[in-house]
């Protein structure tokens, strides 16, 4: 009798469309084939990594990194101290959205001009405190939308219901629009899931790698450079010391690099990685929210983006689907040529309209809330909609 | 993990779970909808005196107290480290634990043997057990006593106080205990659970209880016996009531037993028969007998004889115990063999239509007056072993007042050492019958047979105690 196929990601079985994009299985589920919960004993390198690392910087692989960089171990241990206690890093993973069972979506929000401070204070509190948004930014009073924020859910009606008409709908709101992610190519400078070649490549362009280091001291070349070797390396099997994690854990050193191998490298199911938090050293991000004419074919939207994709400069880049705009894309505003981004995007024949805002705060990363201002630095909230129905919940219910 | 006999260490230092100076909560979260964080709310809440000290490494502030990145920064004594953070956490934080010196360790966290990480468990048991320090758990829910305004772990109220020792391996019956307490007033002396009880046994906390001054019976609900010689030895050595609930009978229970708290149990249900028996223990077969049977032992003398009175203004309710008492072996004798003189003294409290028979019915038209009459010729009567009351709340029955006569009767017979059982079977004012009765000591129940199970237990406590 013949083997019934499983379907399994990474396998010769995955289904055909998921190779090039990885656009998400019909039908949304933790049944996905391969999906991987984050508890799961599959992931527990990371789990014990991110558990630790605050205190005991060794779970790096510090002899590759020392390989890489030059840096003794002492010092390395010493950097990366420094730099978490700075706030200036934190250890995080992100879940291939596309096939863990969650969508992904954004949304732009508008502010009408005669939005009084307050109000603005208000909404800015109210994203930044709701745990039913996993990221966002907040961008600077003048530019051409005032926030662009985010959450995984696996139901659309519940983001609607359950977020944004707690707010849109509010007088001195301009607009919001819903910008669902098709592909995630790169977030926090890693290239992603969704990214057509280079997975997890960690991206800095050489002008700003050289202008960081002119524009601020808090951090220097040394501590870049070890954040570039940790989150560059080709397998994820030579981005921890998986004793120190056998020794911390009490758990099978060789079975804990063997599965995280597995989970990361080959089915790309979850992808751990250093995010460098640019408020730190008082950098601002420069975002663009990029429209396309309507009647461009979805190949060839999604060819520009490949091609904006070898920009280096880019800390993110979020292809969308089915909304107003079609990519945001964001590079830091004090180390790089915005103009000649700028440029580049408007060289494509199909963009339509460019809307740009700078954001100097990122309110949380993807469920870790980095507001240190209000002692939350590293709260790591799961904001999953899973089984719940919030178009049932009423204002104040 | 097996042990042959209860460690003295072990029970010295459990004092250290109930009633610490100082804990460390590890994994202490500054969120509100987090356990870590509901530990210290709790143990704040209910008015827990000593320090406190969260630990986790992300934070500088929980709830208002210092936080700590690691154990091995705090530098005053720490008696209890009560630990929240998953299962590949926990390796280091009980090598810190070692290094400060703690005295007790309690890991709360889930997903060791019970998931097949037997030897992750084990590796943290001998090592625990190398360096003497006692650890309960893993996986479970918590622990406190509300003589001490102890509320440590993810539990969301303490029960009332009172004379019951709750030794349980399952979180949420636990939980379930703990609310039949505040609902019930189903008093208790502290509670504890033991999940997969790697390290410290119920043999430990079996005789750390008869130390206990507030405990005067031991409830223990036992999904599996690691060590059962341990058992059998601390049960004996203990001088008050235990009352056992052992579960896991059915063959996909034996399975559910596993998954739930990793307890193994290869051998059949007459094995651990035998076991309870060889103890000395009272075996309950379901959840509310074992909680009606402990309340009964908790707060009542042992029944020395099988001369129970039962007097009561309904028929119906004496029927259906003296039926019972049959059922279980213990049948009602007639008044007048007990005692002929009582037969005719206690014809003054009733009606010519009441029966002296046993149970004694004094009729629905009993007033208050006839009720504690009827009451106290029974407990002056040297040939009575016991008493049982009943009160259907007829039109005329005057359901609070017979309590309260009841309490009176009861107090002033004390010293006779006489156990005093009430059943008070109807609405509303039966509900506050019962827990006024039981805020004194008289353990009351809303059905005869829940009744009369607890009579029983006491002749049978009575009977192993002789």
């Amino acid at each position: 009798m013949e083997k019934q196929k499983q379907y399994r990601i990474g396998t010769e079985e995955q289904q055909a469309y998921l190779r090039d994009y990885n656009f998400p299985p019909k039908g949304y589920g933790f049944l996905e084939p391969g999906v991987v919960t984050p508890d799961s004993n599959d992931f527990v390198a990371f789990q014990v990594a991110k558990s630790f690392y605050q205190v005991y910087p060794e779970v790096f692989n510090l002899a590759y990194i020392e390989k890489k960089t030059g840096i003794k171990k002492a010092e390395i241990k010493k950097r990366l101290s420094k730099m978490y206690r700075d706030h200036e890093i934190m250890l995080v993973y992100n879940p291939a959205v596309s096939i863990m069972g969650w969508g992904l979506y954004y949304w732009i929000v508008k502010l009408k001009k005669t939005a009084t401070k307050e109000e603005r204070e208000e909404l800015t509190k109210w994203f930044q405190d709701n745990d039913q948004i996993c990221t966002g930014y907040m961008m600077e009073e003048g530019g051409d939308f005032d926030y662009f924020n985010g959450n995984h859910m696996r139901n659309l009606d519940n983001l609607i219901a359950g977020v944004l008409d707690k707010f849109r709908n509010k007088d001195y709101i301009e607009y919001v629009h819903l910008c669902p992610i098709r592909r995630c190519v790169r977030e926090s400078h890693v290239n992603q899931f969704d990214s057509r070649k280079d997975y997890r490549r960690y991206c800095w362009s050489e002008e700003q790698k050289k202008n960081v280091l002119k524009f601020q001291k808090k951090m220097d070349k040394d501590d870049f450079a070890i954040i570039d070797a940790i989150n560059n390396t080709k397998s994820i099997g030579d981005m921890f010391d998986y004793d120190v994690l056998a020794k911390l854990s009490g758990l099978d050193a060789a079975e804990m690099k063997q599965n995280l191998c597995r989970v990361v490298d080959k089915e790309k199911s979850m992808l751990p990685m250093i995010y460098f938090n640019y408020r730190a050293i008082g950098l601002k991000m420069h975002f663009f929210a990029v429209t396309l004419f309507q009647n461009t074919p979805t190949f060839r939207a999604e060819q520009i983006l490949d091609e904006l994709c070898e920009e280096e400069a880019f800390e993110n880049i979020f292809d969308i689907g089915d909304a107003h705009h079609n990519y945001v894309l964001s590079a830091y505003e004090d180390i790089t040529d915005i103009d000649a981004i700028r440029k580049k995007i408007l060289s494509y024949g199909e963009v339509t309209e460019v809307l740009e805002a700078t954001s100097p705060r990122q309110f949380r990363r993807w469920t870790c809330r980095l507001d240190e201002q209000n002692g939350y630095w590293e709260e790591c909230v799961f904001t999953d909609d899973v089984l719940l129905d919030r178009t049932t919940e009423k204002e104040g219910k | 993990m097996k042990i042959e006999k209860a460690r003295p260490y072990v029970v010295k230092n459990l004092k250290y779970a109930l009633n610490p100076s100082s804990i460390a909560v590890v994994g202490a979260s500054r969120y509100p909808t987090k356990v870590g964080n509901k530990v210290i709310y709790e143990l704040v809440k209910w008015g827990y005196k000593g320090k406190i000290y969260p630990v986790n490494p992300r934070a500088d502030e929980v709830l208002g107290f210092k936080a700590y990145h690691t154990l091995r920064d705090i530098k005053d004594p720490v008696d209890l480290v009560f630990v929240a953070v998953p299962a590949h956490l926990v390796r280091s934080i009980v090598e810190d634990a070692v290094s400060i010196k703690a005295k007790m360790m309690v890991i709360a966290t889930s997903a060791f043997k019970e998931i097949g990480r037997g030897e992750l468990q084990n590796d943290i048991t001998e090592y625990c057990r190398k360096n003497e320090l006692p650890l309960i758990g893993p996986n479970l829910v918590g622990m406190g006593s509300p003589y001490q305004h102890f509320n440590c772990g993810f539990i969301p109220y303490l029960p009332v106080p009172g004379p019951v020792a709750m030794i349980s391996q399952s979180g949420a019956n636990l939980l379930a205990a703990l609310g039949t307490s505040q609902m019930s007033h189903f008093g208790m002396s502290f509670f504890v659970g033991l999940g997969n009880k790697a390290d410290v046994d119920f043999s430990e906390f079996i005789e750390y209880a008869n130390e206990d001054p507030n405990t005067k019976c031991l409830a223990i609900y036992i999904e599996g016996l690691d060590s059962p010689e341990a058992f059998v030895d601390s049960c004996r050595k203990v001088s008050k009531p235990i009352v056992v609930i052992k579960v896991g009978r059915s063959k996909i229970g034996v399975k559910a037993a596993f998954a739930h708290t990793a307890s193994e149990n290869p051998n059949s249900d007459a094995y651990y028969d035998k076991i309870i028996k060889d103890a000395g223990a009272i075996r309950a077969t379901t959840w509310q007998e074992f909680l009606d049977v402990s309340l009964a032992l908790g707060n009542q003398p042992a029944l020395n004889g099988d001369n129970i009175v039962m007097i009561t203004n309904g028929g119906g309710a004496g029927l259906l115990s003296c039926d019972h008492f049959e059922r279980l072996g213990l049948s009602l004798h007639e008044l007048k063999e007990i005692s002929p003189m009582l037969e005719q003294r206690i014809r003054a409290y009733m009606p010519m239509f009441g029966s002296p028979l046993n149970p004694v019915d004094i009729s629905g038209t009993a007033s208050v007056i006839q009720y504690k009459g009827a009451f106290q010729q029974a407990f002056r009567d040297p040939n009575v072993h016991g008493v049982l009351g009943a009160i259907c709340p007829t039109a005329v029955t005057d359901v609070l007042g017979t309590a309260k006569a009841a309490i009176e009767v009861y107090d002033s017979c004390k010293e006779l050492g006489k156990p005093f059982i009430m059943i008070c079977q109807g609405g509303e004012e039966c509900r506050e019958a019962i827990m006024l009765l039981r805020d004194h000591g008289i353990p009351a129940y809303p059905t005869a047979e829940q009744a009369v199970n607890a009579m029983v237990a006491l002749y049978r406590y009575g009977t192993r105690k002789k």
